[in-house]
């Protein structure tokens, strides 16, 4: 695989349901080795292009190319896939399951016995290996089915929201193994509607709304060409109502200990600084920030619409 | 291939490894000799002595006596005209259908019998205090014998129960006997001369092509062949809605999607619950065969004799074809409701006109029985849905030419085919479709689109 070629390669692909457009020309492309976020509202389309990328369905128009090569059956045993909708086989024993799951992409016998017993292992659930599914927590669940999903070692792994209902320590558990998935070569499609997450680990980003793309490129670009309007404060005292003068804040958000504002259109970052020193109020914080994935998706949303 | 093998491995390890299967492995032929002792052993039980009384009308009291006799003389040798009816049922059902209603019929009924006298009071005085003697449960009915009962005058049976049927027509037909006698006598007639001139011939059944005498035993076996390949498809079609819903609720269907095409899935499915199916048969057939190895000869060596129905090695065969006919069927329907659904209830309720036809198909089995060779067994035993019941009952009966089983074998399994055709194809639709359930105008348009 070179680098400069696409692991994925979406063109003009199309789908619809009867009437209704669910995934309407969109284009992508994944580089390998990258985390790639597919991130957008419930509903979206996000579920429909996955099912496409590992050939559940096929796309009315528009043509899914991976490793080079046009989608096939025979492809699929490259790629591993964690579904939104999660389930297991409630009264099958864990290492029974994963066997079943192993063989269903052609890996059997030692080679299964030995990456079940490596992943279990490494997502701290060895000693689960005999019980039943339905004896499992849902989050341990969630943990089998990752492994499920990457225990045949393929080269595109896509997960859909993976994080969700997994308490703290198993977030950051996942989110170590997936930077070390990542760190051996391996390219994941990430899917997500919570921006927060998709900002924390993703390198590319594809925001899709109502069908269509908004916005994709690399994390950083989009980030940077959206400028720096946004601005942490931690304020002591009274303000004077300047932050209430719609000619220089154009919205602001009282966090825990801190004030996000934004800066209304043409408005001067220092003039802002001016203004809330001449107000006596006391300013402990005061720092330009990049806007978050979230703010960006919102403009993007309201310009489109 | 190994994907696909790897399912039928699931389905079918899961399955024989469960307790449910144990269970109904050894259960089964429990369940069986059950289903065909206990009718017979309910109707055998006691029901407690009935307390009747008499109010005899008749000049001088005197019937009262006979009646009395009557009604406490066991069994009801002089019925033909009613077991004449009796008999045709005993052949067609012979053992446990025939078991159970002469086990009725002469069914040990207590009773207790007192006469009641008028003493100058009103009929209606007597019978309004009998009434409450059976209201207070002194009593448990009681008859009155109208002054010309000898001629056509009608006896009133009063009782808390007149529903119970038996009972009633019991005693019925010993009055009858009573005034039957009396008339008789009236008409210096004697009865055992009326016995001698009402003696049925002797008759024995042979069986024209083996020439053995058919106890009833062989159709005490069609009726088993037939039940049982009706149980197992029903249980087995429900084993696999539930397999199908479980993969579609629980989501696992998108996984497996995502690895396997849906109709190498769905097959794999079938095909592995069937060897499960299979395998239970096999055990039954190996207890079956020790049973009638060493079984039958322990059991005569302790004086009992157990002659087992004549099976020709053939009809394995055939039972195995006819079987795996009637499962494929069945099941794929079942598969294709499990994916249109949302829970096994609601599956259930979708099947329920399938699972009709196999009822029905079942019922077909008795009149088949009786004539598996008339224009009627024909038919029903090439319908594709009938057929796994009423071809095996033609078979184990009266086999019929080899141009019928094949012909109708040939139906079944073309209808296999184009059942499954339709089922993957909205499988595959309707298992990713989540929440509600499918109407039948979208079911039919995922058949012509996909």
């Amino acid at each position: 695989m070179t680098d400069n070629g696409s692991t994925l390669k979406l063109s003009g692909v199309t789908k619809r349901f009867d009437e209704f457009t669910a995934v309407n020309n969109l284009s992508i492309q994944v580089r390998p080795g990258r985390i790639f976020g597919l991130i957008g509202p419930n509903g979206a389309g996000k579920t429909t292009t996955i099912r496409m990328i590992v050939n559940i369905t096929a796309p009315d128009e528009g043509t899914i190319e991976l490793f080079g090569q046009k989608m096939s059956a025979e492809m699929q045993d490259r790629i591993g896939y964690l579904p939104e909708e999660r389930g297991l086989y409630k009264k099958m024993k864990i290492a029974d399951q994963l066997r079943f799951f192993g063989e269903l992409k052609n890996v059997k016998g030692k080679q299964a016995d030995e990456a079940i017993d490596r992943w279990l292992e490494r997502m701290k659930l060895t000693e689960w290996k005999l019980k039943k599914a339905s004896e499992l927590s849902k989050g341990m669940q969630q943990k089998i089915q990752f492994i499920a999903a990457v225990m045949h070692d393929p080269d595109l792994m896509i997960l859909d929201e993976p994080f969700s209902g997994l308490d703290p320590v198993a977030q950051e558990l996942l989110k170590d193994v997936i930077l070390e998935l990542k760190a051996a070569g391996k390219t994941i499609i990430f899917s997500t509607h919570q921006m927060e997450v998709a900002e924390r680990i993703c390198d590319d980003i594809c925001m899709i709304n109502k069908s269509q793309k908004v916005l994709d490129g690399s994390l950083r670009q989009i980030k940077s060409s959206f400028g720096r309007n946004s601005i942490a404060l931690r304020i002591e005292g009274g303000t004077d109502g300047v932050l209430e003068d719609q000619s220089l804040v154009a919205k602001y958000e009282i966090r825990a200990d801190e004030i996000e504002a934004l800066l209304a259109e043409g408005a001067n970052a220092q003039e802002l600084l001016k203004r809330l020193i001449a107000s006596g109020a006391s300013i402990g914080k005061f720092e330009l920030v990049e806007p978050s994935l979230n703010d960006i998706f919102i403009a993007k949303v309201g310009e489109s619409q | 291939m190994t994907k696909f093998l790897a399912v039928i491995k699931r389905e079918y390890m899961t399955r024989v490894r469960s307790k449910m299967f144990v269970v109904t492995t050894v259960l089964g032929p429990v369940m069986i000799v059950l289903f065909t002792v206990v009718p017979a052993l309910i109707a055998n039980l006691k029901v407690g002595v009935t307390r009747i009384a008499i109010i005899d009308q008749t000049d001088g009291g005197k019937m009262y006596e006979r009646v009395r006799q009557s009604i406490l003389r066991k069994g009801d040798d002089e019925n033909e005209a009613e077991s004449g009816e009796g008999q045709a049922t005993r052949a067609m059902n012979s053992n446990s259908l025939e078991r159970a209603s002469s086990a009725e019929r002469q069914r040990e009924t207590s009773y207790v019998v007192e006469p009641i006298q008028l003493d100058g009071r009103s009929l209606e005085d007597v019978s309004r205090e009998l009434n409450e003697k059976i209201g207070k449960d002194q009593l448990d009915g009681y008859i009155i014998l109208p002054p010309d009962v000898l001629q056509d005058g009608e006896v009133l049976y009063y009782g808390r129960n007149v529903g119970d049927v038996f009972t009633r027509e019991q005693i019925r037909d010993r009055i009858s006997r009573a005034v039957r006698d009396q008339r008789m006598e009236n008409e210096k007639i004697d009865r055992s001369l009326i016995s001698k001139i009402n003696k049925p011939v002797n008759m024995k059944a042979k069986n024209s092509e083996s020439g053995r005498t058919e106890s009833g035993g062989g159709f005490f076996f069609v009726f088993i062949v037939g039940f049982l390949v009706y149980i197992m498809i029903i249980m087995y079609g429900q084993v696999i809605l539930a397999a199908v819903v479980e993969e579609k609720e629980t989501r696992i269907a998108e996984m497996l999607f995502s690895s396997i095409r849906s109709f190498p899935l769905m097959l794999g499915k079938l095909i592995g619950v069937s060897l499960v199916a299979l395998t239970q048969f096999a055990v039954w057939g190996l207890a079956f065969a020790a049973f009638a190895v060493y079984g039958v000869g322990m059991l005569a060596d302790r004086g009992m004799n157990v002659s087992l129905p004549p099976v020709p090695p053939l009809f394995f065969i055939y039972f195995f074809f006819f079987f795996i006919l009637g499962y494929f069927i069945y099941a794929t329907v079942y598969a294709l409701v499990g994916s249109m659904v949302t829970t096994t209830q609601e599956g259930g309720q979708l099947a329920m006109p399938i699972l009709f036809m196999l009822i029905i198909g079942f019922y077909f089995a008795f009149p088949v029985i009786r004539s598996p060779n008339s224009p009627l067994a024909f038919w029903v035993s090439m319908f594709p849905f009938f057929s796994p019941i009423t071809m095996l009952v033609r078979i184990v009966t009266q086999t019929p030419p080899l141009w019928q089983i094949l012909l109708s074998l040939g139906i079944g399994y073309a209808t296999v085919l184009l059942l499954m055709w339709v089922a993957a194809r909205i499988y595959r639709i309707g298992m990713l479709m989540y929440g509600k359930r499918a109407t039948i105008p979208e079911v039919l348009r995922w058949v012509r689109q996909a």
